[in-house]
């Protein structure tokens, strides 16, 4: 009826770290990830692995299914059994990777294996052997699991491990607040915010935008001493629409208000989600795609041809780190092309894919590519659509500001910090 | 002076430095630092194995440290490591909390491997039970609990006993979590677990009580009359549980809903709508859960979908499009699990879709299964206004990579011209399109849509010219039957080209050239193309595959009977016949021996004048009309392929069933509403008697009500603006003051102080929220300096309460 437990595979499809399955027989984790291997050892695409894998059982009456994410290098596991809903255990697999995350930075097989023994304690305070989570608010975890610093390691080295244990707090779950933990002094009162939009947007052979939204995250960093209450009151908060929270946020108040008053956490998390809706009725409700590719793809027999020309509609802004790809189809075998200055093209052939990389793309520019692909496939069947990618820094379509945040509870006057940037993933048809 | 003091600083950190140095390179001869001590632990050689039995026993916290890094290292490579249980367990009762904790985590895995070693040490764990932290206490009964020996079941007992009073939520909420483990190792502990989840379902903190609802899941699921005392503050308490405990519980109240509250129903509304009459309790539970639907956890918003979707009115099942559209752009992972629960309610939410279809577009990126469910999507939504831009985006996916979403796409161009008339011109000319295309999996799929649509529009024809006239038309069947005739040769995928041979053969008879004026060139009574068809794949014969060599036994004897004096027509068949008749397979055998049996009153000897196997069997001989009717009539009429209705789901949405599309295990089906839902009283508990005005107003809406039931309590009817118990202090600072001291004094005189508190605590973090709010307001409007001030110290009075709770009370 709940999770069964929780499994982390490297790269190369084996077991790193896993959590007990004591009420399971022994081959139980290991059927999960044969079945986990076997398919993506068949499949044409890795990406057409189902994420949610049904697994028939080692004898029939006990059906079980395997929910499994790819992040980073790493695959994480969450076998399920009976009748429980597959987002559970992918919202538990989501907030462990992020306290994987908050606890050692960059996440890779290297880093478990180095901090294998926070990994087992961070698996046994987050997931109880019945399969239900137990505390997975970072603030809680922190108490009760020392994150390895640097002074940590030293210290133990040094074998002045007392020191270690007692920086931790001796009273975990003294906090009132279950998100915020006691005591937290800061010698600069600082909060942070960053607003991340990303435009997500199909636009038809013609050119035209078929669909596009704008989803923007609030991602806040809050070192503010002892209990502050905030109240946070956005410029345009109208035009945010199907917003989600985090816990700490007081729901009447934004539903009547529309500000977020709240109780941060200490730390970094994940304020807010919204979806930015323009309000002005003559762009039809949608934000416009920043640039205009003009592409030229002719297929033929055994290759194809592709003439595309990407030019900015931006014009103060510069657009970085752009990646224009397209699939070339099965048995795709090579390209070459020719770019115009400061941008250069890659086929990677593992995914079949043409990249066009353009570094910064600078205001009002135009840069083209020309080129060729060879296929050993009679009639290339290349993919309908080109991906592109991009980032605009200091920027957000939503130009949500930051009217007031307001601080009560507390006596000193906090450092605060906006920063925007922008995010594009663009489907454009040709 | 200044500098006096900085020299000294800097002389000591040097010195201090030095010092460190020193220690460091004295211990890193043994531990390899510079590689990081994390994986020095992980290749173990055997000897440093062995060593940790003897590490273990040392008297250096150290070294004890050490071994059990090792120790955990090991697990984690997969070794089984139990037989240093004895020496682990020694060192419990260490005062070094790394250690220790450590220490329990090895327990923790082995303690249910190795249950007579852990019996042995049983009295460390029932020490630590008492141990002032609560790390340990909850770590102690989780190792318990864990040791799978049902003779100590009535220690467990005790101990879940003890740990269900604890002042932690924490300890409380893992002694909840205890239960089920304890109930599956030995189920006649049944009557004292149940008395220890009534007690737990008492609890005040947030923390603890969704892991009550496993608890109670577990042991008892069809006791849900014990909850009716609670469900009112279970609802209310619903916003502060933690969000793995919000799902639990909303799965149980769903549950208890169903089987003990009345449905709602219709009922006229003033202005002709067709409004719902909600139960009050009912309500309380969608209200409630409402603003879940904010959540950042996506289970959340899935069972709050579930709420909605099983027990709200239809006027509000449209509130759980917008979340569930939210969802889809998290990750790849949710959005497939998302979109396959939206195809199961598609059909009870096709209008709501239609209005934001364009947020279902397939992307040419998209992992297979969710390529397939957005089709199946947008395919629900179709209606007459958005078909055009519909059909656009599927004549766009017909050209993807992946052969599913083709094959889907040119499927849904199929069900767009059948469901929507005026579309039909428009998905002809696509489909037409298609035939010429250069890939294989387009003109087969294109083909076989086709088909059926040629099935339909002859039967419509037929019917049309029954009742007189015909409407112009591009494309007509015949049309349509003769292009792909000719389209034989590059049709390649044996099901197509068979579908193509059965369409020539069964409307070869109804064309009628002569009507144009145009001279026949072939045989009468039949289409110039069909015998063409004929002589081709008589000529392949022997390379077609099964499917379509049954099609051209068939396409002959049609032919042969509508037109048997024709020569040429006889001796094909007489070739195709013979051919099938030593065929490989048997059902070829078969079907030619069948129909050249049904030919005989046709023509006696289609195997050929020498042919001396044939034999009169007797029998009736049909006549020629009669075979005619036979082989031409009763074609059962194109089989709609419309997904499977899903109009009883058994509650599979937002369950893994729904997934995988396979039974997993367990009928967790939710039951169907109850005639009528049990009496509302029953519901009333000591903690609502000081009735907030939230209750009021409702059963006020509801004594209002066509069908009210007489409710025992009489409650006042107050003009609460809005039936959510957090709005309870709306009206501003001072009446919330006022209600805080009223608290405050009923908490002091009367025995239920509990009960009141719960109250509070229900909404504590609306209160603090409105008071604060209050605050803020009033300081914005610059009142009075005395007033702020006393609402200053009415706000930590307010704070102190909530820290109270949520550290749960010591009895």
């Amino acid at each position: 009826m709940a999770i069964d437990g929780l499994i982390i595979l490297d790269n190369a499809g084996r077991a790193i770290a896993q959590s007990g399955f004591h009420s399971f027989p022994p081959a139980y984790p290991l059927l999960h990830i044969d079945a986990l291997n076997n398919a993506l050892a068949s499949a044409a695409h890795p990406d057409d692995v189902d994420p949610v894998l049904y697994i028939s059982g080692i004898n029939m009456d006990t059906p079980s299914a395997c929910c499994h994410v790819k992040r980073g290098d790493l695959r994480y596991l969450c076998p399920v059994s009976g009748d429980v809903d597959p987002l559970y255990a992918f919202a538990f697999l989501q907030t462990f990777i992020e306290i994987l995350h908050e606890y050692f930075g960059h996440v890779s097989a290297e880093t478990l294996k180095q901090n294998f023994d926070v990994v087992y304690q961070l698996l046994e305070e987050t997931l109880d052997s019945g399969g239900h989570p137990l505390t997975t608010s970072p603030n809680a975890l922190r108490d009760i699991v020392i994150p390895p610093t640097l002074l940590n390691k030293v210290l133990s080295v040094a074998g002045v491990s007392g020191l270690a244990t007692s920086s931790a707090n001796s009273h975990p779950f003294a906090s009132p607040i279950p998100w915020r933990k006691t005591g937290v002094r800061y010698n600069n009162n600082e909060i942070f915010f960053d607003v991340i939009e990303t435009l997500d947007a199909v636009v038809n052979k013609n050119g035209t935008t078929a669909v596009s939204s704008v989803w923007g995250r609030v991602e806040t960093n809050c070192k503010l001493s002892g209990t502050p209450d905030l109240l946070l009151t956005f410029s345009n908060a109208s035009t945010l629409n199907d917003c989600s929270f985090h816990p700490c946020v007081r729901l009447q108040r934004w539903a009547r208000d529309k500000v977020l008053s709240f109780v941060p956490p200490d730390g970094k998390f994940k304020l807010m989600e919204y979806r930015y809706v323009p309000i002005s009725a003559s762009s039809l409700n949608q934000v416009s795609v920043p640039f205009i590719l003009r592409p030229a793809v002719q297929v033929d027999e055994h290759g194809g041809s592709i003439e595309l020309t990407f030019s900015s509609r931006l014009t103060t802004r510069t657009m970085e780190n752009v990646y224009v790809e397209l699939y070339l189809g099965e048995g795709a075998t090579g390209a070459s092309c020719i770019t115009s200055h400061s941008t250069s093209w890659s086929f990677n052939p593992r995914t079949l894919t043409l990249v066009w990389e353009l570094r910064a793309v600078v205001p009002s520019a135009s840069y083209t590519l020309r080129g060729s692909f060879t296929s050993t496939a009679g009639a290339p069947r290349p993919s309908r659509a080109f991906r592109v990618r991009f980032e605009i820094p200091q920027h957000n379509y939503s130009a949500l500001k930051i009217e007031q945040l307001k601080l009560t509870g507390e006596n000193y006057k906090p450092y605060k910090g906006m920063r925007g940037n922008s995010l594009g993933d663009i489907e454009w048809r040709w | 002076m200044a500098a006096l003091n900085l020299n000294m600083l800097t002389e000591n950190a040097s010195r201090l430095g030095m010092r460190l140095q020193e220690t460091l390179s004295e211990h890193t001869r043994d531990l390899a630092i510079a590689r990081g001590t994390g994986s020095a632990y992980l290749d173990n050689p055997e000897e440093k194995v062995k060593n940790i039995a003897k590490q273990l026993d040392s008297n250096s916290d150290r070294e004890k440290l050490e071994a059990m890094k090792r120790l955990i290292a090991l697990i984690s490579r997969g070794r089984n490591v139990s037989e240093f249980f004895a020496q682990v367990v020694k060192n419990v009762a260490s005062h070094n909390l790394e250690i220790r904790k450590l220490v329990y985590i090895y327990l923790l895995r082995y303690a249910e491997q190795e249950p007579d070693l852990a019996l042995l040490s049983i009295n460390t764990f029932q020490k630590d039970l008492s141990d002032p932290n609560p790390l340990i206490r909850a770590m102690a009964l989780r190792v318990l609990s864990g040791i799978k020996v049902p003779m100590i079941g009535s220690i467990v007992v005790l101990a879940i006993k003890k740990c269900a009073a604890d002042i932690s939520p924490y300890v409380r909420k893992a002694a909840t979590l205890a239960i089920p483990k304890l109930y599956h190792l030995d189920s006649s502990h049944q009557p004292e677990l149940i008395k220890i989840i009534c007690t737990l379902l008492k609890d005040q903190s947030p923390l603890s009580i969704g892991s009550v609802a496993v608890a109670f899941d577990a042991v008892c699921p069809t006791r849900l009359d014990l909850l009716h005392q609670h469900y009112r503050r279970l609802c209310r308490t619903l916003i502060d549980v933690d969000e793995w405990g919000q799902v639990d519980l909303l799965n149980l109240l769903v549950r208890y809903a169903r089987v003990m509250l009345p449905r709602p129903i219709p009922a006229n509304g003033a202005n002709g709508t067709t409004d719902y009459e909600v139960d009050s309790d009912l309500k309380l539970l969608l209200t409630s859960a409402e603003p879940l639907f904010q959540s950042q956890n996506p289970a959340v918003v899935l069972a709050v979908a579930r709420v909605f979707y099983y027990l709200g009115p239809p006027t509000d099942l449209p509130k759980i499009v917008p979340p569930l559209l939210r969802l889809l752009h998290i990750s790849p992972e949710i959005e497939r699990v998302i979109l396959t629960n939206l195809v199961l309610i598609s059909s009870a939410l096709s209008e709501v879709l239609a209005k934001s279809y364009t947020r279902l577009l397939v992307r040419a990126s998209d992992p297979r299964q969710v390529k397939k469910d957005k089709v199946r999507l947008l395919r629900a939504v179709i209606n007459a206004e958005n078909y055009p831009s519909l059909l656009r985006e599927f004549i766009c996916y017909a050209d993807d990579a992946d052969d599913e979403l083709v094959a889907d796409s040119i499927q849904a161009i199929g069900y767009i011209a059948r469901s929507v008339p005026e579309s039909t011109q428009q998905c002809l000319t696509a489909l037409m399109t298609f035939i010429q295309s250069k890939h294989d999996v387009i003109v087969t799929n294109a083909v076989l849509v086709l088909k059926s649509l040629v099935q339909i529009r002859m039967q419509q024809q037929q019917n049309m010219i029954a009742l007189g006239g015909l409407p112009p038309q591009t494309f007509s069947p015949l049309e349509i039957i003769s292009r792909l005739a000719r389209r034989i040769d590059d049709l390649r995928h044996p099901k197509s080209r068979a579908c193509v041979v059965w369409l020539v053969g069964q409307y070869a008879a109804s064309a009628v050239p002569a009507e144009n004026g145009i001279p026949v060139v072939g045989p009468e009574g039949i289409a110039p193309w069909a015998p063409d068809v004929l002589r081709k794949l008589a000529k392949s014969f022997m390379q077609e595959t099964a499917v379509v060599k049954l099609q051209v036994v068939t396409l002959a004897a049609k032919l042969l009977v509508l037109c048997p004096s024709d020569r040429t027509i006889v001796l094909l068949n007489r070739y195709v016949f013979s051919l099938a008749r030593y065929d490989l397979d048997y059902d070829v055998r078969d079907r030619a021996r069948m129909l050249s049996s049904l030919l005989a009153g046709v023509n006696a000897n289609i195997y050929g004048e020498n042919d001396d196997g044939h034999e009169d069997v007797g029998g009736v001989v049909l006549r020629r009309e009669q075979v005619k009717v036979v082989l031409f009539e009763g074609k059962a009429s194109p089989a709609e392929d419309v997904p499977k209705d899903a109009d009883d789901d058994h509650g599979r949405f937002g369950s893994l069933a729904a997934i995988t599309g396979r039974w997993t295990g367990s009928d967790n089906y939710l039951p169907d509403w109850l005639e009528e839902g049990t009496e509302s009283s029953l519901r009333d508990s000591e903690a609502d008697a000081p009735p907030p005005p939230v209750y009021a107003s409702q059963s006020f809406a509801r004594s209002a009500g066509p069908t009210s039931r007489a409710s025992p309590v009489i409650l006042t009817p107050t003009n609460g603006p809005s039936p959510s118990g957090s709005f309870v202090r709306q009206e501003g600072a001072k009446a919330a003051y006022m209600d805080l001291d009223k608290f405050y004094e009923d908490a002091e005189e009367t025995e239920e102080s509990e009960e009141g508190e719960s109250e509070e605590d229900g909404s504590g973090e609306e209160d603090e929220d409105s008071s604060e709010s209050g605050s803020g307001e009033d300081a914005a409007s610059a009142e009075g300096e005395g007033e702020s001030d006393e609402e200053d110290e009415g706000e930590d009075e307010d704070e102190a309460s909530g820290s109270s709770h949520i550290q749960g009370t010591t009895t």
